[in-house]
């Protein structure tokens, strides 16, 4: 049984590696599972769903999305190893999680067991306030923190998150302290925000352009502003050196052959190249990304280093 | 609102589409482990060809078809097949052990159908203002909603009160192990990858649940239910005049479904057992719950379905999902282009409509469909030799819990939660407490911890966990059940002394 | 095993054992939470493990007191529950080697043994082996190819 699968395996691997070579035309010949470490509704499932109807209109084969949570993540990304590894399985990976969770403990998976293919978006740290907030600048509630030290409460996701991370480096640049207030979730995290349970949100950019009119972003964590919120500035504009938030991609199995990553690889990077996709991805609140397997290793290498250096500055990791 | 929005849901594609979704969705509802959110998910994909209407259509009568297909297995199998009918068990599978199962399914459906429309009803006309009450809902709200849910161990461990507490605890305990949600320590795993994951509620429901029953049923010869020896009339009609009878308790348990359906740390199961414990509350003498009680599965199945329609409130007002398939539906949505918010229910917004009438039309089509499926089904599990019954149930339970997140890992601690749950209900320690611990665990522990966390920052500690008009009015409850049964137990005593008097 | 008791002389040894069991958990999350480096992460463990030794130890002490006779494994035959446990727990330890469906055959036949209690022969053996195999092909093909769950 074993031999025979490792017979058939090798087939596929030669015969894919041969397609490869012609130029791809045969990859993907089969629905490709496409799996979400997270339950539905987050941003990771969002834009795999964004995926999905390009990749069938394109490559003719269904994107499957299934979704196995747990761990914050750490449930799937222990078992993507043993996952087939003819590239018709992938799975969403998330920055920073991949990073700080095996970083902090041991979760079943280290970073370097996560063989990242392609780096689609990334969601920009923003602050969220409503839009009756008597915040209307993020000076406003930099002063409001100096003034009361720790009252400013602030909802996030969950913790050594993307959000949680930006709360303790953002108050560090700024001199100050506020209060953070792990959720389950953007989704949870926003409604307590939107219920003035808290005083602002660490959100995305995602959440301005899902919550419209009902909320205000007093700042985004962007080399340039979004294009959907040309008011809003960016945190460099307003003199904090703060890019980044959480970044979203695609990985397979650590023994798949250098040709089918390739070959994923180019073909997400098609779809992130057409308008239609870019467009819908950026209406979303999203910031398009574009790291192939190429350059994947010097992206993943600095990302690391930042996240590493910054959890250990906030004590989230020895 | 306009009346041509019905007339779009009311084409014929749309019909057939909803007829589709909602045999597809009682189906898939009736096998444990397989639940709304996946049976949405798998067909997404398939909805980008559709016009957004008719896409939204087929979803939503899947995911209604899907609650209440979880009825089923709760009262054939006593086995819930979402979390959403575990309450469903407690008097649906005693009812199905007497003889009454094709009773049972039959009110389950008029229940469901009845909660469908009064959640949809709600969604239809009172939408905007309604998803408030999700933004009303704090971290401390959630703290003494899930404290109340606990309180229902007392009233519902009907031998020994001090052994439910006992397993609740056990739950809350079993609710930690794995990857803390909000925190980021690892719990109770003593190194163990197979834990890392936590124990998977719908996993453990059918441990604690499903293979108690198949460890009775192999020990000894005898049929897993009654059979009536004579063909009996349809109970169509018997069904329905119990219905009739219990109409305020189904209106109520709908209406309460619709609320706990709006807030989004909560969902169908919390909604199901608070519904169950009101009528509880408020049985007439002489009723029985818990030992197959009809009201106790009307007020579970009302409510249960009346999440769906509730559940879409903040989906489509805020764009917060109220329930997991809610959220596989919201990004079905933003993929087609549509945005929500509250302008989707201004003038604009006729895709809401067609969708809301879409949602009728689905509930209403699960009237005949339902009853007919839960006649076949009851037949079924009735007539199959109990040689076959067994294996076959047990490899759906296998199947079952792998496909909730395709983790052999869950399947494991299903079996061994379910030997341990027979041995523990062998000595008094029932399955129910244990699951409302865990299923209640998470949302205790985050609510208590975000509730602290802003209460010291803002320096009103007190103030935070009792000062609070909707937290007040929730502990109140809580006691209110806590005392209720105390009161009653005395009046009975009382009544059956004054009979005896004047009996003399 | 516990049947060959006569009910009378038994104490419930069965809720002793548990509820002390119960009691040995709660300690040992006790030990675990030292272990937790967010405060917000040990509160609620800790809260609940005190709860659950406190509860047990009720739970003990009204044992003593008011024994409950009725409590038991019941009647039954041990091997057949024995072997449904066995033979699902055995098939899941084997999947990730054999694959889905040998595995789970496995667990079929191993319930099927158990659940027979009419006797066997060659006509009846043939004829649920044969249903058997149509129903777990059939979930198989729903699960697999409608529902597209990758299973092993």
């Amino acid at each position: 049984m074993l031999n025979l699968r490792t017979v058939k395996t090798v087939a596929i691997a030669s015969a894919l590696s041969l397609a490869a070579a012609a130029g791809a035309l045969a990859f993907p010949d089969k629905p490709i599972d496409y799996i979400i470490p997270f339950g539905p509704g987050g941003e990771s499932d969002i834009s795999a769903r964004f995926q999905q109807p390009f990749f069938k209109d394109k490559f003719d084969q269904d994107l499957v999305v299934s979704y196995k949570p747990g761990g914050g993540g750490a449930v799937g990304w222990a078992q993507l190893n043993s996952m087939a590894t003819d590239g018709h399985t992938i799975m969403g990976i998330n920055l920073p999680h991949i990073v700080i969770k095996p970083a902090q403990k041991d979760v079943g998976f280290t970073t370097g067991d996560i063989n990242a293919f392609y780096m689609f978006h990334y969601t920009p740290d923003a602050v969220v306030v409503t839009a009756d907030s008597p915040y209307q600048t993020l000076a406003d509630l930099v002063e409001d923190a100096k003034a009361n030290p720790a009252s400013v409460t602030m909802s996030g996701s969950g913790k050594a998150t993307a959000n949680h991370l930006a709360q303790i480096r953002f108050d560090k640049m700024a001199g100050i302290q506020t209060t953070y207030v792990p959720f389950k979730g953007t989704g949870a995290s926003t409604t307590a925000n939107l219920g003035k349970q808290v005083k602002a949100q660490w959100g995305y950019t995602t959440v301005g352009a899902a919550q419209g009119d009902a909320v205000r972003l007093l700042a985004v964590a962007m080399e340039e502003r979004h294009p959907l919120f040309p008011d809003v500035p960016t945190f460099k504009e307003l003199g904090y050196d703060m890019v980044g938030g959480a970044y979203r991609g695609m990985a397979v199995p650590k023994d798949t052959p250098a040709e089918t990553v390739k070959a994923l690889s180019d073909a997400f990077g098609e779809i992130n190249a057409d308008e239609a996709f870019r467009k819908q991805m950026l209406d979303g609140g999203f910031a398009l990304l574009d790291i192939d397997a190429a350059g994947m290793a010097d992206f993943m290498k600095a990302r690391s280093d930042e996240y590493l250096q910054a959890a250990k500055e906030a004590g989230l990791i020895e | 609102m306009d009346f041509s929005n019905l007339a779009n849901a009311l084409t014929f594609a749309n019909l057939a589409l909803a007829l589709f979704g909602v045999i597809a969705g009682t189906v898939i509802g009736s096998i444990p482990g397989l639940s709304a959110t996946m049976a949405v998910a798998v067909l997404v994909p398939i909805t980008f060809a559709m016009a957004p209407a008719s896409a939204l259509i087929m979803l939503g009568a899947i995911y209604t078809g899907a609650i209440y297909g979880g009825a089923y297995s709760a009262i054939l199998l006593n086995t819930p097949g979402t979390p959403s009918a575990i309450a469903t068990t407690f008097d649906g599978y005693p009812m199905a052990k007497r003889g009454d199962g094709d009773l049972a399914v039959a009110i389950a459906c008029y229940a469901s159908v009845t909660g469908g429309m009064i959640g949809a009803l709600a969604l239809l006309l009172l939408a905007p203002p309604l998803s408030q009450v999700a933004l009303a809902f704090g971290p401390v709200e959630y703290l003494w909603l899930s404290i109340f849910g606990l309180s229902l161990i007392a009233s519902l461990s009907t031998g020994n009160v001090l052994k439910g507490l006992t397993g609740g605890a056990l739950g809350l305990l079993l609710s930690c192990v794995g990857v803390a949600e909000i925190s980021a320590d690892i719990r109770l795993t003593f190194g163990s990858s197979t834990l890392i994951g936590g124990i998977e509620v719908v996993g453990a429901l059918i441990g604690l649940y499903c293979i108690p029953v198949l460890i009775d049923l192999v020990a000894t010869p005898e049929r897993h239910l009654k059979v009536e020896e004579e063909v009996r009339a349809v109970r169509f009609r018997e069904g329905a005049r119990i219905a009739w009878g219990s109409r305020f308790n189904l209106i109520r348990s709908s209406v309460i479904g619709t609320v706990i359906g709006i807030l989004p740390g909560a969902g169908g199961s919390v909604a199901g057992l608070v519904a169950y414990s009101e009528a509880k509350r408020t049985a007439k003498p002489g009723q029985k719950f818990g030992e197959g009680e009809p009201d106790g599965i009307m007020a579970t199945e009302s409510a249960n379905n009346a999440t769906v329609g509730g559940g879409f409130i903040p989906t489509l007002v805020l764009g917060i999902p109220g329930t997991p398939p809610d959220a596989v539906i919201l990004g079905a949505l933003l993929v087609q282009g549509v945005r929500t918010g509250p302008a989707l229910f201004d003038g604009g917004g006729s895709i809401v409509y067609t969708f809301i009438f879409g949602l009728f039309i689905a509930t209403i089509l699960m009237l005949p469909t339902g009853l007919l499926i839960g006649r076949y089904a009851y037949k079924t599990i009735v007539t199959i030799p109990k040689t076959i019954l067994v294996p076959a149930v047990g490899f759906m339970t296998i199947i079952g819990t792998f496909a909730i997140r395709n983790s052999i890992s869950d399947v494991i601690i299903m079996i061994t939660l379910g030997a341990i749950g027979w041995v523990l209900s062998r000595f008094g320690f029932a399955a129910s407490p244990i699951v409302l611990g865990l299923i209640l665990g998470p949302i205790a522990e985050q609510g208590f911890v975000q509730a602290w966390i802003i209460g010291e920052a803002t320096g009103n500690l007190t103030g935070m966990f009792f000062g609070r008009p909707i937290s007040l009015a929730i502990i109140a409850f809580t006691i209110l059940s806590l005392l209720y049964p105390l009161v009653q137990s005395r009046r009975a005593k009382r009544l059956i002394k004054m009979q005896a008097g004047s009996n003399d | 095993m516990t049947d060959a008791v006569p009910a009378k002389s038994r104490k419930d040894i069965g809720t002793l054992v548990i509820a002390s069991l119960l009691v040995a958990i709660g300690l040992l999350t006790l030990y675990d939470t030292t272990g937790y480096s967010d405060s917000d992460s040990i509160v609620f463990p800790t809260f609940v493990a005190y709860a659950l030794i406190l509860g047990s130890l009720t739970v003990i002490i009204h044992c003593w007191l008011r024994p409950n006779p009725e409590l038991g494994f019941g009647t039954g035959d041990w091997w057949r529950r024995l072997l449904l446990v066995a033979s699902m727990i055995v098939a899941c330890l084997v999947m990730p080697f054999s694959g889905f469906l040998p595995a789970t055959a496995i667990a079929f036949a191993g319930s099927l043994v158990a659940a027979r209690h009419e006797g066997w022969d060659v006509k009846s053996a043939l004829v649920f082996a044969l249903s058997g195999a149509v129903i777990m092909a059939g979930f198989y093909v729903l699960f697999r190819f409608a529902l597209s769950v990758p299973l092993p």
